[in-house]
């Protein structure tokens, strides 16, 4: 999982153009949005883009993502349980 | 009345007439310009080059006036114009479309498939309520561009504007040449 983890901060960054950030920055169990990463609605879609591409995971339901995104920790959970490739 | 200038090449950048000292060149010189000067804007680097380029001229023009106390104003205009709209997004935005084995729409790349989306970002960044606009014409024509800045002066409402034009046809060549003008 502690692997899964760092992929997924690493393949964040680079979904979302967060230049400055290395993986050891984001806290995995800090909030993706609002007060933590502090990522936008268009964020929130980037994400969904990026599981599909990298884990073949299609989210059905959007409103799904609020508790998915909760946290780099909440989601590496979630595709580990749910990923196809 | 004009009051200041900036102009952005992927070689050159001068203030007022007067060249500020870069290392880079390209789209390198944007990012360079970004973290010598302004530095507390992280959505810059979610832009695409033309918003950038926007972005950043009109931070420098701004930064001249210093005392920037970003204060809710509508008498302040944002009229851009440039020939080549976002043809630099819009072509990033159909490569993710392209391959229907590999159709990845990126929602980030699609916000930028509108020129305007650039006097938006300004819009946000300086809470300017007033009028934005970005009008694409065959090309750089002064006589064109001033007399629409002009006409933007006649509502009651528009004191100032930032203008002029800001034209990116892809990542290593743009041009962006604005100015604050008053009425």
């Amino acid at each position: 999982m502690d692997e899964l983890i760092y992929t997924l901060k690493q393949q964040i960054i680079e979904a979302l153009n967060l230049e400055d950030m290395k993986p050891e920055d984001i806290d995995e169990n800090a909030s993706l949005f609002g007060e933590g990463l502090g990522l936008d609605s268009i964020d929130a879609l980037e994400l969904i883009v990026m599981m599909e591409k990298n884990y073949g995971i299609k989210l059905q339901d959007p409103a799904k993502g609020k508790e998915i995104f909760k946290s780099v920790a909440v989601m590496a959970d979630f595709i580990a349980k749910n990923r196809t490739k | 009345m004009m009051k200041h200038s900036v102009i952005i090449t992927p070689e050159h950048v001068l203030v007022d007439g007067n060249p500020l000292m870069h290392n880079e060149k390209g789209s390198a010189l944007l990012t360079e310009l970004y973290r010598n000067h302004i530095g507390d804007y992280p959505k810059f680097f979610k832009m695409d080059t033309l918003s950038k380029l926007g972005f950043i001229a009109s931070e420098l023009l701004l930064n001249i006036e210093g005392d920037r106390d970003f204060e809710p104003r509508e008498d302040r205009a944002v009229i851009f114009f440039n020939r080549s709209a976002s043809l630099q997004a819009d072509t990033h935005y159909q490569s993710t479309i392209q391959d229907p084995e590999h159709f990845f729409p990126s929602p980030a790349a699609f916000v930028y498939t509108l020129p305007n989306i650039v006097t938006g970002e300004i819009a946000i960044r300086n809470k300017y309520f007033g009028e934005t606009s970005f009008m694409v014409i065959d090309d750089y024509d002064e006589q064109i561009i001033m007399k629409n800045l002009k006409n933007a002066f006649q509502d009651p409402i528009t004191k100032s504007i930032i203008g002029g034009w800001v034209e990116c046809s892809d990542e290593e060549h743009f041009e962006a040449k604005i100015f604050l003008m008053e009425k």
